[in-house]
């Protein structure tokens, strides 16, 4: 028997939803003995007296398993290739400005501009829960919106402009090893802690994402104090706002709106990473070209390779429910 | 993890021959903690000794507790002097109790040990070290652990350990069974159904012998509530469904006894809601005074979420209420039909149950007043000493295995022959060794070293040098009433 159930508990498929049951080969006599604590069982059943029938009936393996299938997977892998790219794109801009290459002014005003297209965007779009209210209110509302949006933007800009003296000295008594290291562990947890999902439904907390972001402003910070002037500290600031906080809001929205816009804007991500990653590693115009096509054909690769993978991790699922599990209490929230 | 209690029972054979053989129950668990598995251990104790055995319970230093104490009708308790550090349980640490328990087991000269739950690391430690001195085992599951977070993992791996190389397993009901039998991969003959029980003595309805009252229709019906204020006792249903039940009913009262983390949520929503007149709220009570509450209502409610067994739902039931509960766990197995009304976890299902139960008692189609004497006829210590008994005959061999376990031919089942668990290390580890991958050489690493510091302690400290204890002097009487009682399995006699 323990043969038996240990075999039963290591199944070789993922099995949706069936019952394990004691074969029935035999007819036990009617009426004889029930699952019941508070009855007396007849003389012939002693106490560690197991029934076929009943015994583990109402054990259920993998009963809200739903299979994977190969291109969902692929096409759901895009959100994490974005996130990963445009800190990658963040991580070459940053190089860029230590070996001098590129202009921190410049970066940000690139950044800028995109961020004021993709509010624009954002903003043209009607917000998505259609409420009653009349036309007006929803204008002035919307309105009103913009106003605090502007208004929040020019806070976060004075209070960079306050802050940047201050972070430029803020790592001096550190070596730079060790803000290496830190700012690598950072950025790594913001990838991991990041929130992947739609923003909708039940599973859409707030605690990873703020995690994630507060991960990524402490690496931007500890990074920016390594640059040698305050315009550089500001810029990289604001540009990391600008990935970190504003870009994954758009991408969010972009996914929601316009699916194709959402594909394009990884390519477009995929390629500038690839490019971005080449042109430090090498210099020139030839390594971008060469790093956007390497860059592409990994991502590829890395896609089709995890959601296979993840397919076929679902064999070794083994999910037992019985009514050993603590139930889940079902209750209307009436008073809120 | 409660107080290992090692009960060494003397079979009855040996007790007519004058001879005893005592036994010892270990747990983390006991008084003066009070609890369900606490009143457990203490009146199978108290029942295993009126039937003529030996036990002595060995469990943790208390605040205040330490040493040897002994109990009524000579239960002696040993207060092992331990590191507590998670809601009365020890810390786990394998082998520093083993000097200790082998100088009690000797000095007691133990037989069999029974360990009572399976947080209890001090039951787990006893139980590997007892086979390790050659003594039978048992195990008493008081809980149900799910499958799949981090905790349940761990405790099913212990568990795993200690129950490949135990000889018997009991648990408190079938639901209990089956989640035993599925954690530890344990050979489901192998695993008793004993359900806990209760004194009916202690939890008599208020008038007795006199025909009830009929409830009116305009009469007050009150509910009453008596559980620890947590999650998975429910409170959340309870929360969501006590404004429901008041504002359809208007003579209904609810009286809650209890406290917890979800006492504040409660109170918030009787303030909400301005139910302060209709609901009594009575903070922690004594075990000895939930009687006294339960006297005071009609109904019982018990929005658990999961239950191995629920002993309040008998408790309720021995009170004459009316036992509206949810069902989950072992709940279903215990009480009959006409006694209980079941409602699904849900806030409209347990409001529309409740509903029922206060129609059915307004129609005066219950008769609550017979609930006490057929619940005495359900439950009794004295049948669960007995049956626990059988186990521990069947595993000293003075039952025949054919007869213990049973054979049915053709059912799937049949004797592996490996359940007679024998002493030899060779088997002990080919045991233990089927427990995992990594787990399995861990384990009889564990059982290697347990084995040498044995060998060591034998050497350091002889057997010879220790003395043996006088067992307490027992009334003949007594002895002879149980024993002409034994026979029939289950039979319910009464309380001496």
């Amino acid at each position: 028997m323990t043969e038996y159930l240990e075999e039963s508990l290591r199944p070789p498929h993922a099995v949706p939803a069936r019952k394990l049951r004691g074969t029935s080969r035999r007819r036990r006599r009617k009426g004889a003995w029930k699952k019941l604590l508070w009855v007396k069982q007849s003389c012939m059943d002693p106490d560690n007296y197991t029934d076929t029938e009943t015994f583990l009936d109402h054990l259920q393996r993998n009963p809200r398993v739903r299979p994977y299938d190969f291109w969902p997977l692929v096409a759901d892998s895009t959100v994490i290739v974005q996130h990963v790219c445009s800190v990658a794109i963040f991580v070459c801009c940053f190089v860029g400005i230590v070996q001098g290459r590129v202009s921190p002014v410049s970066i940000v005003c690139w950044g800028s501009v995109g961020t004021a297209m993709g509010w624009i965007l954002w903003d043209s779009v009607p917000p998505l829960p259609p409420h009653d209210a009349p036309m007006i209110s929803r204008l002035s509302s919307r309105n009103r919106q913009r106003l605090s949006t502007v208004k929040s933007a020019f806070l976060i800009y004075c209070a960079l402009l306050g802050l940047s003296p201050i972070l430029k000295s803020l790592t001096k008594s550190t070596a730079s090893d060790s803000i290496w290291a830190m700012s690598c562990w950072l950025l790594i947890t913001n990838i991991f802690s990041f929130d992947y999902g739609s923003g909708e439904g039940a599973g859409a907390t707030k605690f990873p994402a703020s995690l994630s972001t507060n991960a990524a402003v402490m690496a931007s910070t500890v990074l920016a104090s390594r640059l040698p002037s305050t315009t550089h500290v500001f810029s990289l600031m604001l540009f990391s706002i600008e990935v970190f906080g504003l870009f994954p809001i758009f991408r969010r929205q972009l996914r929601h709106i316009s699916w194709t816009g959402h594909v394009f804007l990884t390519l477009a991500l995929v390629i500038a990473a690839g490019g971005a990653v080449g042109i430090t590693l090498r210099g020139g115009l030839t390594a971008a070209v060469v790093g956007s096509m390497l860059g592409s054909i990994l991502t590829a690769l890395a896609m089709g390779g995890c959601s296979w993978w993840l397919i076929s991790l679902q064999k070794y699922k083994n999910v037992v429910t019985g009514p050993w599990d603590p139930a889940r209490p079902i209750i209307r929230r009436h008073w809120d | 993890m409660r107080p290992l209690s090692l009960g060494a029972g003397t079979c009855s054979r040996a007790v007519t021959k004058g001879r005893t053989f005592p036994r010892s129950m270990v747990s983390d668990f006991f008084f003066p903690q009070p609890g369900g598995i606490e009143s457990h251990i203490y009146q199978l104790s108290t029942k295993l000794i009126d039937r003529g055995h030996k036990v002595i319970i060995i469990t943790h230093a208390y605040k205040g507790r330490t040493g040897v104490r002994y109990l009524t009708n000579g239960l002696k308790v040993y207060h092992v002097p331990f590191l507590v550090i998670y809601r009365e349980s020890t810390m786990p640490t394998v082998f520093s109790f083993f000097p200790i328990f082998r100088n009690i087991v000797i000095r007691e000269q133990i037989q069999i040990v029974h360990g009572h739950a399976s947080l209890s690391s001090f039951c787990h430690e006893a139980i590997l070290h007892a086979r390790t001195m050659g003594l039978r085992t048992v195990f008493t599951d008081h809980s149900l652990f799910g499958f799949a977070d981090a905790g349940s993992i761990l405790t099913n791996k212990l568990l795993k350990f200690t129950l490949s190389d135990v000889d018997h397993v009991i648990c408190v009901s079938h639901t209990c069974k089956e989640n035993t039998v599925l954690r530890a991969s344990l050979d489901p003959l192998m695993v008793s159904v004993i359900p806990n029980a209760v004194v009916a003595e202690n939890f008599r309805p208020l008038e007795q012998g006199e025909p009830p009252r009929p409830i009116g229709p305009n009469d007050i019906i009150t509910i009453v509530v008596i559980s620890r204020l947590f999650y998975n006792k429910g409170t959340d249903l309870l929360i969501a469904t006590i404004p429901r039940i008041l504002s359809s009913h208007p003579n209904v009262r609810f009286i809650i006894a209890g406290s917890g983390p979800k006492a504040i949520d409660l109170e918030q929503m009787l303030e909400r809601n301005v139910l302060q007149d209709k609901v009594e709220m009575l903070g922690p009570v004594r075990h000895e005074e939930v009687r006294d509450v339960m006297v005071r209502g009609h109904i019982y409610l018990h929005p658990s979420l999961t239950e191995a067994f629920g002993t309040v739902l008998v408790e309720a039931a021995s009170c004459g209420l009316y036992v509206v509960c949810t069902r989950v766990g072992g709940i279903p197995e215990v009480l009959p039909q006409h006694m209980t009304t079941f409602a699904k976890p849900e806030e409209d299902d347990l409001v529309m149950a409740t509903s029922k139960a206060i129609a059915a008692l307004r129609s005066n189609k219950v008769r609550t007043d017979r609930f006490h004497d057929q619940v005495k006829m359900m439950y009794s210590w004295t049948d669960v000493a007995q049956r626990t008994e059988r186990v521990y005959k069947g595993i000293q061999g003075d039952i025949s295995p054919e007869e213990f376990y049973g054979y049915y031919p053709g059912q799937g089942w049949e004797a592996s022959g490996d359940r007679v668990r024998s002493f030899a290390l060779i088997d002990r580890l080919k045991r233990y060794y089927g427990c995992g991958v990594w787990a399995g050489k861990l384990f009889c690493l564990c059982v290697v070293i347990d084995v040498l510091i044995y060998v060591l302690l034998e050497m350091w400290f002889p057997r010879a040098n220790i003395d043996i204890a006088r067992s307490w002097p027992k009334k003949l009487k007594q002895k002879e009433t149980a024993d002409s009682t034994r026979d029939s399995p289950h039979r319910i006699g009464s309380t001496t």
